[in-house]
């Protein structure tokens, strides 16, 4: 809880004073934000510790601390106090309890060492027990303004057989600024504070008996004569509480109990609250993740992009796992924020698409989507690897299977993204295939084929790109819907490249979304044919090369969806749908 | 059409507070005013007014207060007065006819104590308003107060209107017909200050606050990208105090994109409320009682010292239960009643202004009367309504949210009536552009469908709560009510807007269907109450029975030297004893001599690089606050190690020492798995026995001159009396069983260890190995003794040497031997750690016991350490089953859990503070059900209601008179407790198949207008189709609910694009927008308003 508990004297000499007050620490930065699994361990917890120490206490601008070794008493001069309004003895340090699980510090003192939290106390303590009334002197009230806190007080009395009326005045209170949250805990306040107040009256009851039976103040009193200056000069008219109460651990005890009391008022309450589930790209992505680890193979990819791309992940467990393990650093940058660093790759969706000519990409982009097999024949290994980066982000993370490089033709089922050497010779059955396409990169003859003016695209201009299919894509097609979208986004030059990933991005969840209706409908529920087709044109993807394009997609959704829609299907509740 | 029936709708039931219970009719409104010059005066008694009958008027005239009843039955003419009847804003029933009379009796007598509350006995200086409560307990009342600064009516020059009010004749004459009548007097003061003239007819009355109050209000952020963006012709300019509404980054840590702007909207709450490095107020605190004209210009230094309290007070049943129901409802819904205790201020402050207008004293006074009585009525009925409407029993994503059993029925039930919908009323679009107001302007959804990043691997594939907001709440608890209140009035947006729909019409059914529906897009987060507990954590076999712990204690006699044994018996204490360290604390303070060894500890440690050694070495680890150590503190430790070494009781006694509640368990957990069970029945008893056996007078403390008490708090349901020979008996064969050697190797090592410590130039050690030769004897003579050492061993041992003649001192301190107990073990660990490697293998096994047993007496350090302990286990299956965090000898991970609880972190702070573990914890968590999710989603509701975040009504004619001014009230008084910048009210009426949207911002210019028609969003209508579609092809009801989720995940990726593309364009033409990002200019509302949730950046370029 945002707050500060206080117990307050009205102190016969000296007025309404604080006594004791435990204050809130927080680390200065929540832990683990993305991961709340693994709080409080590891090295993580450890930073914020320090953290804590560094930026968290108050008492590093407290001016009260430079008037010397006491840190704890600052505030009012020594001469202004007795036994009465003091706590803690000079020279003590305070208490504090570490809530490791939370990095919560509860740190107790006489007086808050901020001074502006000084003033607040002091002013809530004043306001608690000289200004506000409380119908029977004992019991809670609320009271605050925006400016000095809100305020929670519970008057009390403490017996004491040698004060005047035999009793002390005291308060707890709890200040907050939240005083929504201070009211909605009055109830529970009220029942705490009350329970600490009987057990310190009852402490201090058993003292005044046994006083009273010693030696009876009442007597004592009606025999002496009334000396005005009475309570000054006997040494005891201020007594601790300490001594009231004849316990030594009080203030530890209070400190415990204020701490807890914090605690227990902060945790009172807790929300649950939903966020939206992972895309199935993320899942993807952590499902290749938890394979590769274990294998516990490296992704001879592009490790050196790793450190600059991967996430920053927050602590705690899975955070550690995802960066241990030495990663396909593609699959964390699915969203295509990718830029290849190499200056002679292709930058963009956008720069290809420049590159190769709004025909050939258009062919190549169609291929890629419908899970053909895209084949780059080239010497320059880097810039076949940046035009997988750039192709990529068209299609699911799940769907893309890279063979980045390969000495060698590999069979369709086992990548649809295959970089080869210009010598590799690639079967005539693919050639011929309308189920694959080659882009063959050339040395250029001259560095005329590229219009000038554009300095970026130098380093690619001495290349040639021939894109070649055996069903080429008739120009003058309607093509799926995503193709014109992806490629109405490209053209616009209006669209920063960022406004591309996101259309890139909301383009493929919507698809995927359709996606998953169709696996559902068809893989886990096997509706009929004729089903299917509504279904389809109810999505919008009657289309033939829509539903080619969803079919490849499907192979993209992650396992945890497919065995999710599987386990739910079989439950009984779902199938008697409304029947 | 007509719609199917049926299907019984899970709609209403009445509400969950009723009100049969309790009479609002009697809450009772008081006004007072504080003058520097003239003291108090009571302005305003709702107890002290009588409505008067026609009729009846006569004969209410006989006693005590003939005059007045006179003065208001002669007085109340029409005319005049009936004609400023409609502007206060409420309904006016008798508007035409006369005011109604009421006769006034003498305040009731304890109004003088009520004001005494309510402006406190020692005046503020403090300017702004007070906010205070009071309870009183007989007749059980409940009493809200603000009080407030008064603007006097500066007006135009004339001067102390106030001042001037002994001397006017007129109310002198007026002062003597009253008589005594204070109230009345005061009444007249305060309303005539200004008598008929010069009649500005003002309109509404200004509010303070609302010019200065957004620019005072400055939030503690730096607005970033302000200026450059703004385009003063596109309408920012207007609202440039908007941009200082927008919901600001606060620096987050969060690098999780996922549920930002929820996770964003807490942490700044959190910060802003934080009371840790000051505070930071949050808003302005002119808040004043305004007496003057709208006309007027308000100086502020015109205010003259004078408040003016406004107090509502609700009597309470009398019945307990009835009782703690309202209370549980007035407490968990203050802020509705702080906003209309508000709307009842600005009434009376007009009620006070206009009545100045009219001349005639008595004419005034009714007229003021009744406009107050009026209010009052107003506020009566709203918080009644408020409190006995009927509620929706089953909101629908509150409900999924919570039980999973159900689901599936759920979702059936829901898209039932959701299709139903869709299909049937969806004509001319209707159910569409609700739902897209609805998905516009309640926003709460957005961040349940935002993806989340960083999914553990195997996440399920559904949503799941939000984990760093989970881990916010920890670390920096915000107010989760608060949080829960914004998210269903959709506030989260930026600018803030906050949001109600209402849904009108005839056929009960049908609203009832709506309501039920929308409730699944109405969303907020669900509410829980915990319940947290230090004690009786683990009820391990009854030593805590029924919650009730005995507590014995050693009490000093205070006559004779000897001491005696109180046993008490308790019910769950609120003092949670501390678990202290050894005696620093209490040494430091008292003797010089203690004081001074303190020093030379701190003096011997802070030099030494050994605490970033250990620090570097093992980070988690602690060693306890080094002065600690310098007090000798560790060197019972030694015996402890040594005892711990071969016995398994010697946990049991250590437990029994460390906590009250906890001690058995912690005792079990120490010891080895078989031992266990018998030795967890014994210790209860034998301990305190034993510790009452062998006090410790004579044991005694080189450190403690004061006299003290040994406390032991024994969770213990048995008289420790009992049996205890024959267990004692068993015991130590047991402990011999387990055999000696490990105790001899322990202590040797201990012994050997000591004196080798002191290294050469190891300046930190020092004060160790001071305490430590110094006490070097002990652990040897604490072995040669009987194993009753061990049992007392924390009393005699942290009390220091038992060989050190401690006679003639007081006895020991056995409370503080009590808490001396954990940094003891810390202590010991601390060394322990750092011995480790020097230690040979012989001493190896002391080492680990050594370790293992901080494990022990970190349980009851608080719940941190459940944590610690559940890893602990899991590493160590051997404990699982004895639910031991203690490991047997070599478990390292038990020590290392231990070492990281009670790492202390300011190590290395100049001053330390003292620490001291917190209890350990338990967590029992229900369901909250008074919380706003369950109170403001109503149902068909007799009335329109101002408050609710949805609500059905059958006609809108209230909902036409109050609207405008429950906008506007919304936004000058935010019930959020932050300031807003529109208020927005979503109509939709099933009889005209009308939605429009009625806001604070704009005046409707079409008069049979409530609001803005609403434009369909294509991607809602697209949405619904495709639902209802799938449904028809049979698709189950909860894949249609997860693809109705996916296709408002869609809707955020497009906002996400929207705001991309915003993004440095500063000036946006809708067309392109559509050409470009295939959005359509009817979408852009709906998308807009969803990306102000994650880019507030959008809404200054599309405001």
């Amino acid at each position: 809880m945002n707050a500060i508990v206080a117990l307050c004297h009205f102190c016969e000499l000296h007025g309404p004073r604080t006594l004791f007050c435990t204050e809130v620490l927080h680390a200065p930065l929540p832990q683990g934000a993305g991961s709340g699994d693994s709080p409080g361990q590891g090295e993580q917890a450890e930073e914020e510790e320090g953290g804590i120490q560094m930026s968290g206490r108050g008492r590093a601008h407290s001016p009260a601390e430079g008037a010397g070794a006491e840190p704890g008493s600052a505030g009012p001069r020594k001469s202004d106090m007795c036994e009465g309004c003091r706590s803690l003895a000079a020279g003590h340090p305070g208490y504090i309890s570490h809530d490791k699980e939370t990095s919560i510090k509860y740190v107790s003192h006489q007086h808050p060492n901020h001074p502006q939290l000084f003033s607040i106390v002091r002013q809530a303590c004043v306001r608690s027990l000289s200004c506000e009334v409380c119908p029977g002197r004992e019991g809670p009230i609320f009271f605050g303004d925006e400016q000095h806190g809100f305020v929670f007080s519970h008057t009390f009395f403490i017996k004491d057989s040698l004060a005047r009326g035999f009793q002390r005045w005291y308060s707890i209170i709890a200040i907050m600024m939240d005083r929504i949250y201070l009211i909605s805990s009055w109830p529970f306040l009220l029942a705490r504070v009350r329970a600490i107040i009987d057990e310190l009256q009852g402490k201090a009851l058993k003292v005044f008996e046994a006083e009273q039976f010693g030696c009876p103040q009442r007597a004592q009193r009606m025999n002496t004569a009334f000396t005005p200056f009475l309570h000054q000069r006997n040494g005891n008219a201020a007594r601790s509480l300490t001594s009231l109460t004849s316990d030594d651990n009080l203030w530890a005890c209070l400190h415990t109990s204020f701490a807890w009391l914090l605690k227990a008022c902060g945790s009172r309450l807790t929300e649950k609250l939903l966020e939206g589930a992972p895309t199935e790209d993320t899942l993807v992505q952590m499902e290749k993740l938890a394979d590769l680890e274990e294998e516990s193979e490296s992704w001879d990819n592009s490790e050196t992009e790793e450190e600059e791309k991967a996430p920053v992940l927050p602590g705690g467990a899975d955070g550690r796992e995802l960066t241990k393990c030495p990663t396909d650093s593609s699959l964390l940058s699915d969203r295509g924020s990718w830029q290849p660093r190499k200056p002679t790759g292709f930058k963009s969706l956008r720069h290809m698409r420049q590159v190769l000519g709004a025909q050939s990409f258009r062919m190549l982009a169609w291929h890629v989507l419908m899970g053909n097999q895209v084949i780059w024949k080239s010497r320059d290994v880097d810039l076949v690897h940046s035009a997988f980066e750039v192709l990529r982000t068209m299609l699911p993370v799940g769907c893309v299977r890279i063979i980045p490089y390969s000495s060698q033709y590999e069979e369709a089922y086992r990548c649809n993204f295959l970089g080869l050497s210009p010598q590799v010779q690639v079967p005539a059955h693919v050639l011929s295939s309308e189920f694959a396409v080659v882009v063959e990169v050339h040395a250029a003859p001259r560095s005329t084929l590229l219009p000038a003016g554009h300095e970026d695209e130098q380093p690619l201009s001495k290349y040639e790109f021939v894109v070649t299919s055996g069903s080429p894509v008739a120009a003058d097609r309607v093509g799926p819907p995503i193709l014109n979208k992806i490629e109405a986004a490209l053209t616009n030059q209006n669209l920063s490249v960022d406004v591309v990933d996101q259309c890139l991005f909301c383009l493929k969840e919507e698809w995927m979304n359709k996606v998953k209706v169709l696996f559902k409908f068809t893989k886990v529920d096997s509706r009929p044919k004729e089903d299917t087709q509504r279904l389809l044109s109810v999505l919008g993807a009657a289309e033939e090369d829509n539903v080619k394009l969803l079919k490849f997609w499907m192979t993209g959704l992650s396992k945890t969806y497919k065995s999710h829609l599987m386990s739910t299907v079989r439950s009984p509740m779902a199938s008697e749908a409304r029947s | 059409w007509r719609l199917h029936t049926s299907s019984l709708l899970p709609c209403t039931r009445a509400g969950g507070w009723s009100c049969s219970e309790f009479d609002l009719k009697e809450t009772r409104l008081i006004v007072y005013q504080d003058c520097e010059r003239r003291g108090r005066q009571v302005l305003f008694d709702s107890k002290a007014v009588q409505k008067v009958e026609e009729g009846a008027a006569q004969k209410a005239e006989d006693v005590p207060v003939k005059m007045s009843a006179r003065c208001c039955q002669g007085s109340v003419g029409s005319g005049s007065v009936s004609s400023h009847g409609s502007s206060s804003g409420g309904s006016l029933p008798h508007a035409k006819e006369q005011l109604p009379k009421y006769q006034y009796t003498r305040p009731a007598s304890d109004v003088n104590m009520l004001g005494e509350m309510m402006f406190g006995s020692v005046a503020m200086s403090y300017k702004g308003s007070t906010l205070k409560i009071h309870y009183i307990r007989s007749p059980p009342q409940l009493m809200i107060s603000k009080v407030f600064s008064a603007r006097m009516g500066s007006f135009c020059g004339s001067t102390n209107n106030f001042e001037y009010i002994n001397q006017d004749p007129n109310l002198g004459k007026l002062n003597a017909t009253q008589g005594k009548n204070e109230f009345f007097l005061s009444l007249l003061q305060a309303c005539s200050s200004r008598l008929l003239q010069g009649v500005a007819e003002g309109g509404p009355l200004r509010l303070t606050r609302s010019a200065s109050f957004f620019a005072a209000h400055s939030t503690p952020v730096d607005m970033p990208s302000r200026g450059q963006n703004e385009d003063r012709d596109s309408g920012i300019a207007r609202s440039a105090s908007l941009s200082s509404l927008l919901i600001t980054p606060f620096p987050s840590p969060s690098s999780s994109t996922s549920s930002s702007s929820s996770y964003q909207r807490r942490w700044l709450r959190s910060q802003t409320t934080s009371l840790e490095n000051g505070i930071v107020p949050r808003r302005s605190t002119d808040e004043m009682f305004s007496l003057a004209e709208e006309t007027c210009s308000s100086n502020p230094a015109i205010v003259r010292r004078k408040k003016i309290a406004v107090s509502i007070i609700f009597s309470l049943c009398e019945k307990e239960e009835a009782q703690r129901n309202f209370q549980d409802f007035f407490f968990s819904h203050f802020p509705l009643f702080e906003s209309h205790l508000n709307r009842l201020k600005s009434a009376i402050e007009k009620a006070m202004i206009s009545c100045r207008k009219i001349a005639e004293s008595t004419l005034r006074v009714q007229f003021y009367v009744s406009r107050l009585m009026e209010a009052l009525g107003e506020f009566r009925g709203t918080i009644s309504n408020l409190y006995s409407v009927p509620r929706i029993a089953e909101p629908v994503w509150l409900t999924m949210m919570s039980s999973t059993l159900e689901k599936t029925q759920l979702c059936q039930r829901f898209l039932k009536e959701f299709t139903l919908l869709i299909e049937q009323i969806n004509k001319n679009q209707f159910f569409a552009a609700l739902l897209t107001a609805v998905l516009t302007y309640h926003l709460a959804w957005v961040p349940t469908v935002m993806p989340v990043d960083h999914p553990p691997i195997k996440a399920f594939s559904e949503k799941r709560t939000s984990q760093s907001v989970n881990m916010l709440a920890k670390t920096h608890p915000y107010n989760p009510l608060w949080a829960q209140l914004g998210d269903l009035y959709g506030a989260i947006g930026s600018p803030v807007r906050l949001t109600r729909t209402v849904v009108v019409g005839k056929q009960k059914d049908l609203v009832q269907r709506i309501l039920y529906v929308l409730t699944y897009f109405l969303r907020c987060s669900e509410l829980q109450e915990n319940q947290l507990t230090w004690r009786g954590a683990r009820g391990e076999s009854g030593q805590v029975v029924d919650g009730r712990q005995i507590v014995t204690a050693l009490e000093r006699g205070e006559v004779e030297e000897s001491e005696y044994v109180v046993v008490t018996v308790r019910n769950e204490p609120a003092l949670v004893p501390p678990i202290l360290p050894a005696a620093a604390a209490e040494r430091r303070s008292p003797g010089p001599a203690g004081f001074a060894e303190t020093l030379e500890g701190t003096d011997g440690r802070a030099p030494g690089p050994t605490p970033d050694k250990e620090a570097s070495k093992r980070p988690e680890q602690s060693v306890g606050p080094p002065e600690l150590a310098a007090d000798g503190a560790w060197q019972p430790q030694g015996v402890f190690c040594g005892a711990e070494g071969s016995k398994n009781e010697a946990p049991e006694g250590d437990a029994l020492l460390l906590c009250p509640c906890e001690a058995p368990g912690a005792g079990m957990r120490a010891g080895q798995p078989a031992a266990d069970e018998e030795a967890r029945g014994e210790l209860a008893k034998k301990g305190p026995d034993r510790s009452a056996a062998r006090p410790c007078p004579d044991r005694h403390s080189w450190q403690k001159p004061a006299g003290e008490r040994v406390t032991f708090h024994i969770g213990s349901s048995v008289s420790p009396e009992s049996d205890f020979e024959s267990r004692t008996r068993k015991m130590e064969e047991r402990l011999r069983a387990c055999g000696q050697h490990p105790k001899e190797a322990a202590r040797d090592q201990q012994v050997s260890r000591c004196p080798s410590r002191p290294g050469p130039g190891d300046s930190a050690r020092c004060p160790q190995t001071r305490s430590c030769r110094g006490t070097a004897g002990d652990p040897g003579r604490g072995f040669a003794e009987d194993r009753d050492v061990r049992t007392d061993a924390a009393a005699g041992a942290a009390a220091g040497g038992p060989g050190h003649a401690a006679g003639s001192l007081s006895p020991p301190d056995g409370a503080a031997a009590t808490g001396r107990r954990a940094p003891e073990t810390t202590v010991g660990l601390g060394l322990e750690d750092r011995e480790g490697p020097l230690v040979e293998p012989g001493g190896n096994r002391a080492v680990q016991q050594d370790s293992g047993l901080p494990a022990a007496a970190s349980v009851p350090r608080g719940d941190a350490n459940r944590k610690a302990h559940i890893r602990t286990e899991g590493n160590i299956p051997r404990n699982e089953s004895s639910d031991s965090a203690l490991g047997d000898s070599d478990d390292d991970a038990g020590a290392s859990a231990a070492l990281d609880w009670s790492h202390s972190g300011d190590r290395t702070d100049g001053a330390l503070e003292v620490e001291l573990p917190l209890p350990r914890s338990q967590s029992i968590s229900s369901q909250n059900v008074r919380n706003f999710g369950r109170s403001l989603l109503a149902g068909y509701c007799p009335t329109y209601m101002p408050d609710l975040v949805l609500h059905g009504t059958s006609s809108d004619e209230k909902l036409r008179q109050c609207l405008v001014a429950d906008l506007l009230h919304t936004v000058h008084h935010p019930v959020l407790d932050e300031p807003i910048a529109e208020a927005v009210c979503i109509i939709a009426d099933t009889d005209k198949w009308s939605v429009q949207v009625a806001t604070s911002q704009r005046k409707v210019t079409d008069s049979t207008k409530l609001g803005q028609d609403v434009l369909v969003s294509s991607q809602v209508s697209s949405l619904l189709q495709s639902i209802l579609q799938l449904y028809k092809l049979h698709l189950p009801a909860d894949f249609c609910v997860m693809h109705l989720e996916d296709r408002l995940q869609e809707m955020y990726l497009k906002s996400k694009m929207l705001s991309e593309y915003l993004r440095g364009h500063t000036r946006v033409h809708v067309k392109e927008l559509g050409v470009v990002l295939g959005i359509e200019s009817n979408d852009l509302p709906l998308l807009t308003a969803i990306a102000s949730t994650h880019s507030p950046y959008v809404a200054q370029i599309l405001l």
